[in-house]
């Protein structure tokens, strides 16, 4: 089996686009949260999200043809386009290699699927723009970021829900260590809509202004968006072409709670964790820092820190949560949580968890890092990610020394 | 070097890759089960009448579907209410699969049973409807907070989990026409590396005027007339070496799938080749040769630049002379669950017809988008004697 490390970083985020914006911004804690600008919230009670408002995908896409693709699949290319130019190889070579894709979403491209919907409602399903009708695939997610790069190998969408970054840069991870590909790009997108916006809020799950994991007084989710793309290849390959090599994906593990479609399990929560553990070689206690999956909703944040206490004990690792500043990008959300997770080993720093106010009694053993960044040695981080339908992924990057 | 201690990552389960299907479910417009699939690819009837099944307009009324299925028929009522169409068929393909096999489930091997579904967009119309709901309630968040899981791509294989009670890895793959040979990729490195010991793995894709209407406007671009198709197959999947080795016998081996993504047909003959490529890798992967081929399970839909695209592919790899099952005569354009019935209509038929225990297969898909790939597949009948 091949090592596998990740030699590019992609982010198309709401604090910053690109590994050096969306690094300085993790570590002045900035906030991406904004009132919303993609659709019409009118008449909603909450109307803020992370959007991507500088997103120009014409900007970083060449060859795709912006007009053709949803802008899901754009967040998607764009980022695999940065990432690209991170890592630094060479474009004909990668393009001729045993290379591809593999990108997790939540809606895909649902956003289109609306606007479908609106036309229909407005002039009839038999009026609709066939161009549109083309882009709501989420198979295209993934299609978007071969064809953009001229990649010729496999493409795979993985649609599982909120935890399908993680589950995608997996796959990717597996692909590359058992020598089946030799370059992948991995991570995922998503774009904020007006279903999702209207069911979190119904669901009780959404928060008025700002997302406040872990605090005492946190009470829900800021919906988001954005693109996550990481490059990887193998350690000798990294070597052999003199690459700067950000991090090794140390291993990963899946599992599902099978008990409840949105409430997460305590118990499975705690079994997917030392699952990655196992699976990446590792003990809790070498794990120096948790991206949390950190929702902010009540329940979200304690059945996690609780998981995190089943398994890691009284001296738990600090465990702070990207979408205090992001939203909550969805299927792009522990893509985002990874690139945090390698900045913050290649960094020595901790991203924080911002408008952090009041410790929470429940959970005294939590450090979320509140509200700054803090230097810290990294030496393994652990991406926590959990999903609708119960769909636990959780990955484990280390630094190469 | 990394500070971690010595590496103890999922060995390879399986040297081979191979994986065995040991049982599978499928509900087709064909109908429910593999024996009227295989009947209906033998001598294809007429699509259903579907004018009254939607309050929405239909581009035609008639289409490959499932008119008559109710969920509380196979499951039962309870638990089942606010299941979408595509949660429902899904689920009743993973209870027809479980039936199916001679794998056991039971609390010591739960945490090591999986689900991976194929999809296109999940539940277009549930996604679709919730939008809806944000455009024409009285206030836009007047939805309704039981539905909402519907509304997101994971939905069937979320409820299988809970439905069935397995624990092991759950994913959804989104591949449109390339689901289900993404799924068996994606199932083959699950199980080739130690993530679990089986899955049920498939593809499901419902009918509802959206699908309809996708199918219409794909057409309006690409020409074709083929009727919409709906459905689920479900398959279990396990690793090859593990089952005989147990001393059961399968129904049939996937020995390699290989995709990738080119140029979309029509533009000189990139994707031609593409397919060709991909169709040689399985090939060469799964150690047999072109002639040993007997049957192409194709996946032309009259579209006509996707089909010759397809067609000069096998051509140029298999010749002239082998064999189409032609699987969409018999349920439609069911976009993500097309490649599950092409697998399960092989499948149906071996089971029908011990004479071809043994035979060597070939399943192709190809996209719009310039997705391309292709499984070798033997399949034997459930018929007296050794199969393997």
């Amino acid at each position: 089996m091949r090592r596998v490390v990740i030699t590019g970083l992609g982010p198309v985020s709401a604090i910053g686009i690109g590994a050096a914006a969306y690094g300085e911004a993790l570590r002045r804690g900035a906030s991406g949260v904004s009132p919303i600008a993609g659709f019409d919230s009118s008449g909603f009670p909450y109307y803020m999200a992370g959007e991507v408002h500088d997103f120009r995908p014409e900007d970083m896409v060449r060859r795709l043809s912006v007009e053709e693709w949803g802008r899901t699949s754009l967040f998607a290319a764009s980022a695999a386009r940065l990432a690209v130019a991170d890592a630094g190889i060479d474009e004909e070579h990668l393009a001729a290699s045993r290379a591809g894709s593999s990108m997790g979403t939540t809606g895909g491209e649902s956003q289109v699927l609306e606007r479908l919907t609106a036309d229909s409602l407005a002039a009839g399903f038999h009026a609709l723009d066939s161009g549109l009708v083309r882009q709501v695939s989420s198979a295209r997610l993934s299609q978007a970021v071969n064809r953009e790069l001229g990649l010729t190998g496999e493409a795979v969408t993985l649609a599982t829900a909120c935890s399908a970054s993680n589950y995608a840069l997996g796959y990717a991870y597996d692909l590359i260590r058992t020598g089946e590909a030799d370059y992948m790009l991995a991570g995922g997108a998503d774009s904020v809509h007006r279903w999702s916006h209207a069911g979190f809020y119904r669901l009780g799950a959404l928060t008025e202004k700002a997302c406040s994991p872990f605090d005492k007084d946190r009470s829900g989710i800021i919906t988001g968006e954005g693109g996550a793309a990481m490059f990887l290849e193998s350690l000798e390959s990294a070597q052999s072409r003199g690459a700067r090599i950000h991090a090794e994906v140390l291993g990963y593990g899946l599992n599902c709670d099978a008990g409840h479609m949105v409430a997460p399990d305590r118990d499975s929560i705690a079994a997917c964790m030392r699952l990655a553990h196992r699976n990446a070689g590792i003990r809790a206690e070498d794990v120096d820092y948790i991206c949390a999956h950190g929702t902010g909703t009540p329940t979200n944040d304690h059945v996690e820190a609780s998981a995190v206490v089943d398994v890691f004990g009284k001296d738990a690792p600090p465990i702070s949560s990207t979408k205090s500043m992001l939203g909550h990008a969805m299927g792009a959300a522990s893509g985002l949580g990874a690139i945090a997770s390698v900045l913050g080993i290649t960094g020595s720093f901790l991203p924080p968890t911002i408008n952090f106010n009041t410790a929470d009694p429940d959970m005294p053993e939590i450090d979320p890092v509140p509200n700054h960044a803090r230097p810290a040695d990294i030496r393994i981080a652990q991406v926590n990610g959990f999903a609708f339908g119960g769909n636990n992924a959780i990955v484990i990057l280390g630094r190469l020394s | 070097m990394t500070t971690a201690p010595e590496r103890t990552a999922p060995a390879a389960g399986s040297a081979s890759g191979v994986l065995a299907i040991t049982g599978f479910g499928v509900l087709s417009g064909a109908g429910i089960g593999p024996e009227p699939l295989a009947s209906a690819v033998a001598r294809p009837a007429q699509p259903a009448d579907v004018s009254g099944m939607f309050e929405e307009p239909l581009p035609r009324d008639d289409a490959y579907a499932l008119v008559d299925f109710r969920v509380r028929d196979h499951l039962g009522r309870k638990g089942t209410s606010f299941f979408d169409r595509s949660t429902s068929l899904g689920l009743v393909a993973c209870q027809a699969a479980l039936a199916d096999t001679d794998l056991r489930v039971d609390d010591g091997n739960r945490a090591r049973i999986g689900i991976a579904l194929g999809t296109t967009a999940g539940s277009a119309k549930s996604t679709s409807d919730y939008s809806r709901d944000t455009f024409t309630q009285e206030r836009p968040y007047l939805v309704n907070p039981l539905l909402f899981p519907n509304a997101v791509m994971n939905c069937a294989a979320g409820q299988a989990g809970i439905w069935f009670d397995l624990k092991g890895p759950n994913a959804t793959v989104a591949g449109g026409p390339l689901a289900m040979l993404n799924v068996l990729r994606y199932s083959r490195n699950l199980i080739n590396c130690g993530y679990g010991d089986a899955l049920l793995a498939g593809a499901v894709e419902e009918f509802s005027p959206h699908s309809a209407w996708a199918l219409h406007y794909a057409q309006a671009d690409d020409g074709g007339t083929v009727p919409c198709g709906e459905g689920a197959a479900v398959f279990v999947i396990e690793s090859a070496e593990a089952v005989r080795a147990a001393g059961r016998r399968p129904d049939a081996e996937v020995l390699a799938t290989e995709v990738g993504v080119f140029e979309p047909p029509g533009s000189g003959t990139s994707f031609t080749d593409g397919l060709a490529l991909c169709l040689r890798r399985a090939l060469e992967r799964s150690g047999v040769s072109a002639s040993d081929v007997t049957t192409v399970v194709g996946a032309a839909n009259g579209m006509t630049r996707l089909d010759e695209a397809e067609a000069a592919a096998v051509r140029a790899v298999l010749g002239d002379d082998v064999p189409r099952l032609r699987v969409k005569e018999a349920t439609g354009e069911a976009f993500s669950a097309s490649g599950a019935f092409q697998l399960a209509a092989l499948l149906a038929r071996h089971r029908a017809e011990p004479a071809r225990d043994g035979e060597l297969s070939v399943i192709v898909s190809r996209s719009r988008d310039g997705a391309a790939g292709a499984a070798v597949v033997r399949g034997w009948s459930r018929a007296d004697g050794d199969d393997g």
